[in-house]
C-alpha cells in the first residue's frame, strides 16, 4: 500500500519536474524569438538562423550593438561640438535660417545681429530681406556702408541651403572695411604720387618756359628763385624717399641703447630756425631721469622730428609746441601735441599712408612731401613702438609715441610680450 | 485664446524692433549728413535728402501698425504705454532724420564757403554728441531703463554747450571776415538743427520714462499750475472778503 502510494508520488514528482523542463524550453523558446525579432527589427547584424542562435548570444550581440551606438552618437556630438568650436572661432557671421526665416543655427559672430541695436539693428534687417530672397532660391549679396562711429562697411550674403526640399538659407555677414581700405590705398598711392611729383615738375617746366626771352633783370630773379624752390621741393621728396625705403628695408632697430631725451633734444635744435620763423615756441619737457631704449638713433631723431616739424607746420603762429619725454610702468613714451588746426576724425586712420593728404590745396602751402608720417610709423614699427594720435579740428593735435623700455628689453620673456601687446 | 495673446505680443515686439531700426537709421544719418556738410559733398548731400524717404517711409509704417494694434487688440495699462510711446517716438525720430536733411540743405547753401578748422572741430563734436544723446535714447528705449532715459536731459547739457561754444566761433569767423553774413546765418541754423536732435533724444528719453512708470514730464507742469491756480484762489478769497464785508 505504501509503496503504491511512495510510486504514485514519484510518477506525479517527475511528470511535473517534466513539465516543467518543457514549459521553461517553450517559454525560453518564445523569449528567444521576441528579443531575435526585436533585434532583428532594430537592425542588428545577427549572423545565423533563428534556430542556431542561443539567448546568450543574441544578448551579446545587443550589448555590443548599444555600445558602439553609444560611442557613435558621443563621437558625433564631439564631431559637432567641433564644427560649432570651429564655427564660433569664424571671424564672419553665420546664421542658419529656416524656411519660415527664423534662425536655428548661428555662430559666435553672429551674435551682435540678432537681437541687434543701431547700425546692426541695420544689418540685420538687411540679413532678414536677403534671407527672403535666398528662401525664394537665388544667392544675394549687398554690401551695406555705416557711418557708426567708428564707420565700417559690412557684406551679407546670403544662399540658399534647401534640406529634404524644405527651403532654407545660410547668412554670412563679413566686415569688409579693411578689404575697401587696402583698396582705396592702392588707388589713392597711384594717384597721390603722380600729384606730388607732377606739381613742381610742371611748375619748372611752366618757370623755364617764361624764363626763355625775358629781359627784365627782376622778373628773371624771382622766375629763377622759383625754380629754385620748386627744384628743393623736388630734392626734398627724393631726400625723404630714400630715407622712408632706408627705414623699410632695415629690420628691426638694432641693439644700441640710445637715450630718447637726448634724441628729442637733438630734434628740437634742428627744427628750431623753422620754428622761430612760424613764431611757434617748442617746449621740450624730460619728466624721467632714465629714457633709455634699444634702438637706432637716426631712424628715431627722423621720427620725432618728423613729429615736430608737422606739429608746427600746421601751428597757427604764437601757439606753443610741446614735447614730452616720460617713463612709465613699461614704456618711455614721447608725446608731441600741437595747438594746431588739427586732423578730421575721418582722416586719422590714413594719414599714416604715403602720400597721404588731408587737404590738398593746403599741401603747397605747408610744403611737406607727404612722407612724414610714413616715415614716423615704419621706425615705430622698426622699435616695436605704438603710435597713438589724439586730435581735434581747431585744437590741436596730440602724436604719441610709446616705446618698450630697456628694462623689459633685458628680461627676453618680458620683452617678448611686450612686443606681442605692441604689435596687436 | 492664449495662441491670441501671443500674436498680440509679437505685435508688440515687431512694433518694437521697428523704432530700434528706425532709430538706427537716425542714427547713421547724423555722422553721413556731417560729413557731407564737412567735405562739401553735393551728390551726398543729394543722397541724404534722398535717403530720408526711407525713414518716412519705415515711420509711416510703425505708425499705421500701432494703429492697428490699438484697434484691433485694445491694449490696456503698460501694453497701452507702448503703443501711445511708440506712435510718440516714431514723430521724434521722424523729426530728427528732417534736421539732418536740413543740414544737407543747409551744405548746398553754404558751398563754396571754407569753414575754419575750429567751426570744423566744433560741428564734428556736436555731431558726435547729437548721435551718442541718440543712441542713449534708442538703449533706453530697447532695454525699457527708465532711469537711462530720464538721464538724457543732464547728458544733454554737453551739446548746449557745445552749441553755444559754437555760435560764439561763428561770430569770431564772422568778425574776422572769414565768412559772410549770410554762410554765418546758415552756419547757425546748422548748428540750431544739432542742438535740436539732442533735444529729440531728450524727448524720447522722458517716453520711455511714461513708458516703463506711467509719469509724464508734464506732469510736474500740470501740478505746478494747479498749486498756482489754488494759490491764485487763496489769495483772491482773501482779498474779497474786506470787498464783501465793505459792500455789506
Amino acid at each position: 500500500m505504501t509503496s503504491v502510494v511512495w510510486s504514485a508520488l514519484i510518477a506525479a514528482l517527475v511528470a511535473a519536474a517534466l513539465a516543467t523542463v518543457v514549459a521553461r524550453f517553450f517559454w525560453n523558446r518564445a523569449q528567444r524569438n521576441h528579443v531575435y525579432e526585436s533585434t532583428m527589427r532594430l537592425g542588428f547584424e545577427i549572423p545565423s538562423e533563428r534556430e542556431m542562435v542561443r539567448f546568450d548570444d543574441l544578448l551579446a550581440i545587443v550589448e555590443r550593438s548599444v555600445r558602439d551606438l553609444r560611442s557613435d552618437t558621443l563621437q558625433s556630438e564631439s564631431a559637432q561640438f567641433r564644427l560649432q568650436s570651429a564655427l564660433n572661432a569664424l571671424p564672419v557671421a553665420v546664421m542658419v535660417f529656416d524656411g519660415e526665416g527664423s534662425v536655428i543655427e548661428s555662430n559666435a559672430a553672429s551674435q551682435p545681429f540678432l537681437e541687434a541695436r543701431h547700425g546692426d539693428a541695420l544689418v540685420g534687417a538687411a540679413v532678414n530681406d536677403l534671407i527672403r530672397v535666398a528662401n525664394s532660391g537665388s544667392e544675394a549679396s549687398t554690401a551695406i556702408d555705416l557711418f557708426g562711429p567708428p564707420k565700417r562697411t559690412v557684406l551679407v550674403t546670403t544662399v540658399p541651403l534647401p534640406e529634404d526640399g524644405q527651403p532654407g538659407a545660410v547668412a554670412f555677414v563679413e566686415d569688409i572695411t579693411e578689404r575697401r581700405q587696402l583698396e582705396a590705398i592702392r588707388t589713392d598711392l597711384v594717384a597721390n604720387i603722380s600729384h606730388e611729383l607732377k606739381t613742381p615738375v610742371g611748375a619748372i617746366g611752366l618757370l623755364a618756359e617764361t624764363l626763355q626771352g625775358e629781359e627784365n633783370r627782376d622778373i628773371v630773379d624771382r622766375l629763377a628763385l622759383r625754380i629754385n624752390a620748386e627744384a628743393m621741393r623736388i630734392a626734398q621728396i627724393i631726400e625723404d624717399l630714400i630715407e622712408l625705403s632706408r627705414i623699410e628695408s632695415v629690420d628691426g632697430a638694432g641693439s644700441a641703447i640710445v637715450e630718447l631725451a637726448e634724441i628729442a633734444s637733438d630734434a628740437v635744435e634742428r627744427f628750431r630756425t623753422a620754428a622761430v620763423r612760424a613764431q611757434v615756441s617748442v617746449q621740450l619737457v624730460v619728466l624721467s631721469a632714465d629714457t633709455r631704449i634699444v634702438g637706432e638713433r637716426r631712424q628715431l631723431l627722423s621720427a620725432v622730428g618728423n613729429l615736430i616739424d608737422n606739429a608746427i607746420k600746421y601751428s597757427d603762429p604764437g601757439t606753443v609746441v610741446d614735447v614730452t619725454v616720460e617713463a612709465d610702468a613699461n614704456d618711455i613714451v614721447v608725446k608731441v601735441a600741437d595747438h594746431g588746426i588739427g586732423i578730421p576724425t575721418r582722416d586719422i586712420d590714413r594719414i599714416f599712408e604715403r602720400f597721404y593728404r588731408v587737404d590738398q590745396a593746403r599741401s603747397r602751402q605747408t610744403g611737406g612731401t607727404g612722407l612724414g608720417l610714413a616715415i614716423v610709423r615704419h621706425a615705430a614699427v622698426n622699435h616695436d613702438a605704438h603710435i597713438d594720435v589724439e586730435s581735434r579740428l581747431g585744437e590741436g593735435s596730440t602724436f604719441t609715441l610709446r616705446f618698450p623700455s630697456t628694462n623689459g628689453a633685458t628680461d627676453p620673456a618680458e620683452s617678448g610680450i611686450s612686443t606681442l601687446n605692441n604689435r596687436t | 485664446m492664449p495662441e491670441q495673446r501671443k500674436t498680440f505680443h509679437q505685435e508688440l515686439d515687431e512694433i518694437r524692433d521697428d523704432i530700434v531700426r528706425l532709430g538706427a537709421l537716425v542714427g547713421e544719418v547724423i555722422p553721413r549728413g556731417t560729413e557731407v556738410l564737412l567735405t562739401n559733398d553735393m551728390s551726398g548731400a543729394q543722397a541724404v535728402i534722398e535717403a530720408d524717404d526711407e525713414l518716412d517711409d519705415l515711420s509711416l509704417r510703425i505708425e499705421e501698425h500701432c494703429y492697428h494694434v490699438l484697434a484691433l487688440q485694445q491694449p490696456m495699462a503698460s501694453d497701452l504705454r507702448s503703443i501711445v510711446t511708440g506712435l510718440w517716438l516714431t514723430g521724434e525720430l521722424e523729426r530728427s532724420g528732417d534736421l539732418m536733411v536740413n543740414v544737407a540743405k543747409g551744405t548746398r547753401r553754404i558751398y563754396g564757403v571754407s569753414l575754419d578748422p575750429k567751426l570744423r572741430g566744433l560741428i564734428e563734436r556736436m555731431s558726435e554728441e547729437a548721435s551718442r544723446l541718440m543712441k542713449l535714447a534708442l538703449d533706453a528705449y530697447a532695454e525699457r531703463n527708465a532711469s537711462l532715459g530720464v538721464a538724457i536731459d543732464d547728458i544733454d547739457d554737453t551739446l548746449d554747450t557745445l552749441h553755444g561754444d559754437y555760435i560764439e566761433a561763428i561770430f569770431e569767423s564772422h568778425a574776422t571776415h572769414d565768412i559772410g553774413l549770410q554762410a554765418s546765418v546758415q552756419l547757425a541754423l546748422i548748428g540750431r538743427y544739432y542742438e535740436r536732435i539732442g533735444d529729440h533724444a531728450v524727448n524720447i528719453g522722458q517716453r520711455v520714462q511714461y513708458m516703463v512708470t506711467g509719469w509724464l514730464p508734464e506732469q510736474t507742469g500740470a501740478a505746478r499750475l494747479v498749486a498756482r491756480r489754488s494759490l491764485a484762489a487763496e489769495i483772491g478769497a482773501e482779498n474779497s472778503v474786506p470787498e464783501a464785508e465793505s459792500g455789506q
